[in-house]
């Protein structure tokens, strides 16, 4: 396992590597800086200029990104009080009252550096863990794929926060774009009312990059007000000058704190299509219940900083696991890097450890790699982070809708995937004004076709249904989704109850 | 109407009417014993009861909204924050005519016009620094990303059939 990692980092290493996955980082520590652009966004606008390099080239500059774009958006968040991305929320809560106490180097870089080692811990769990559960994985038959690929889709559908019903008719809409075109087993064309633009059904990359792009694109239009920009905040950018020494100190002087808020990331980025904005608040929510000062927090305490910070790297090692081990994205940035793969002829899952082992040690050599990479570049350049946010949005939206076309465009080179692009746009943005939530219907959109394919061929292999829950794996995942689903709607109804109670006008 | 009646009617109706399409499918053959309508009308079918317990539950909150909406209305409140929903539909109808054009004038020409009508929706420009700086955006990323997909990367972007170009 080191020795491929060794190999995977010195592969790594070499400039046609290093170079997009520099690039990669550079543009996630940006996107993740800028305001109003999220990581998915970020990842979608680099999608395309990875379909001309080699599979690990592509990777790598994925990797960065999705690096990068955790800790870029601390620099914002401390200086600014404006968190670059939903990751740094909770970073929000001290970095800024300790930047403004006169001590802004401190709080970014107790920031970066709190995200570097949960980063790692992230990692050493990315590297030991995902062949094992691979493996693991290999030993399922279809009705456990079916039911994991279930488990998966009631997960995400009980950790929405809006209702459990639309939580669960968002999935049920991921899931109807996937039947439409040509059936997955027969071939025989559904749902396409005689038409060339549904005859092949909906491609997943021009779907996603549709709903998310627009979603939020037209949600900061919606709002937009005339410079639109951040100009007032960069007048004077402060100086970063701090004792490194003194800073890693103080993160390492709370052992139990950086692992416990790794820990939390990891399992976040572990559990389907949540990411990095769920993990910073809740292991910030557990450093405050830990803390034996919880009153200092939210007054620029390096508490709150370090588990904010520690949560949304270690996630990203989280994410890599469930996307290689057994093909389910961990997030939406996965999901796109999911896509990615397909591009270039590779299958995510159990068999992707043992049939593409250099890509995999490459991939996790590129993570360890781009936690550094994040590092020095923000040693180098957090104080233009902040100029960066000064580009007015009316030049941003533009420049991302052009990247989102070729993105989908350059697919298989058509032009119905731009139309597709633009009618999915529509449905986003319509969906998220209709108050559906977006994670559920992706995760559909991803395991839909599996889900039918796992499901007929179990049925083809033993006729008798009642197999789904008779098999021990099959059946625990299976009343692991039901639990999952009635501990969702026990919670709902707790909560509204609790507004009744307490008197709350909706 | 509530925004929960509305988007559990829109899913409702589609959601029918696709399970009506089912109906054509073929069966199950002696190969697959499970024809390809079969595990489309599941997922219609549970589209089609959670956009009802949708509409169900926003007819119900429109019902105890109505209900509180006289006194809210005497008090003089006002429903959420200033959204310019009409600059929304302009960038829409800017982006769709980008991407029906595209195809016939060639994506530099196409993106050059799209970028540049964007930025003067969003920002119009007042000053003749603010026009330079649009057509110089307009211009780099149309001819920037060009260069950087075709030459640098190997990717073809769309020729025009109007323009050649």
């Amino acid at each position: 396992m080191f020795e491929l990692l060794g190999l995977g980092i010195i592969d790594i290493l070499q400039w046609k590597y290093l170079v997009p996955l520099c690039l990669g980082t550079l543009i996630g520590i940006i996107g993740g800086a800028l305001p109003g652009v999220t990581l998915t966004m970020t990842i979608i606008v680099v999608l395309p200029f990875t379909f001309g390099l080699d599979p690990l080239q592509g990777l790598a500059a994925m990797v960065g990104v999705y690096v990068g774009g955790e800790s870029g958006g601390l620099i914002t968040a401390c200086l600014l009080g404006i968190p670059g991305t939903p990751s740094a929320v909770a970073t929000t809560f001290d970095g800024f009252p300790l930047a403004r106490k006169g001590e802004p180097g401190r709080a970014v870089w107790l920031g970066i550096w709190a995200s570097f080692f949960g980063g790692l811990i992230g990692g050493l769990f990315l590297v030991a863990a995902t062949a094992p559960l691979a493996r693991l994985a290999l030993e399922f038959g279809p009705w456990e794929y079916f039911a994991l690929f279930v488990l998966a889709l009631s997960m995400v559908v009980g950790l929405v926060e809006t209702s459990i019903v639309k939580g669960l008719l968002s999935g049920a809409i991921g899931l109807v774009i996937t039947i439409i075109g040509t059936d997955p087993i027969m071939g025989v064309p559904r749902l396409d009312f005689g038409t060339d633009f549904l005859k092949n059904g909906f491609p997943f990359l021009p779907v996603l990059i549709g709903i998310f792009a627009f979603a939020q694109v037209m949600s900061e239009i919606e709002a937009m007000k005339p410079g639109g920009a951040l100009e007032r905040a960069i007048t004077a950018a402060p100086k970063l000058v701090v004792s490194h020494v003194r800073v890693i100190g103080e993160i390492l002087a709370r052992p139990f704190l950086l692992l416990w808020s790794s820990i939390i990331g990891l399992i976040i980025g572990i559990l389907p299509a949540i990411g990095g904005s769920a993990a910073n608040m809740m292991a910030y929510d557990q450093a405050k219940k830990f803390s034996k000062h919880p009153e200092k927090f939210g007054t620029g305490t390096p508490e709150g900083i370090i588990a904010s910070e520690a949560s949304n790297n270690a996630n990203v090692g989280g994410s890599l696991v469930t996307i290689m081990a057994f093909g389910i994205p961990g997030d939406a940035v996965t999901a796109v890097m999911l896509g990615a793969m397909t591009i270039h002829g590779i299958q995510s899952g159990p068999l992707f450890m043992q049939q593409q082992s250099k890509l995999a040690y490459g991939i996790f050599a590129a993570y360890l790699v781009a936690l550094v990479v994040t590092v020095l570049i923000l040693w180098v350049a957090a104080r233009a982070m902040l100029r960066i946010t000064a580009v007015p949005k009316s030049i941003l939206i533009p420049v991302v809708l052009v990247l989102c076309v070729v993105g989908a465009y350059a697919l298989n080179n058509t032009i119905g995937n731009v139309h597709i692009l633009l009618l999915w746009g529509v449905i986003g943005y319509l969906m998220v004004k209709g108050g559906l939530p977006l994670a559920p219907l992706i995760l559909g959109l991803i395991l839909g076709d599996q889900i039918e394919i796992n499901y007929i061929r179990a049925i083809q292999t033993d006729a008798n249904p009642w197999l789904f829950l008779t098999r021990p794996i099959s059946g625990v995942l299976l009343g692991l989704a039901a639990v999952s689903v009635a501990y969702a709607l026990w919670q709902h109804h707790r909560q509204a109850q609790r507004a009744v109670e307490s008197g709350t006008d909706f | 109407m509530t925004r929960d009646l509305v988007a559990g009617l829109v899913c409702l109706a589609i959601s029918l009417v696709l399970l009506a399409a089912t109906r054509g499918l073929p069966e199950a053959s002696m190969l697959v014993p499970i024809g390809p309508g079969a595990y489309p009308r599941v997922v219609l079918a549970i589209t089609a009861a959670l956009s009802a317990m949708l509409v169900w539950s926003g007819w119900r909150a429109q019902r105890s909204s109505r209900a509180r909406s006289a006194p809210r209305e005497a008090a003089g409140q006002s429903s959420g924050g200033v959204r310019n929903y009409g600059l929304v539909l302009a960038a829409f109808a800017v982006f769709g005519s980008y991407t029906l054009l595209l195809p016939y004038l060639g994506f530099r020409i196409a993106t050059l016009a799209f970028v540049a009508a964007m930025q003067a929706l969003l920002e119009p420009p007042r000053s003749a620094r603010a026009w330079l700086v649009l057509i110089v955006v307009a211009l780099v990323t149309a001819f920037g990303a060009h260069a950087v997909f075709e030459r640098g990367l190997s990717v073809l972007l769309p020729r025009g059939s109007w323009t050649a170009f």
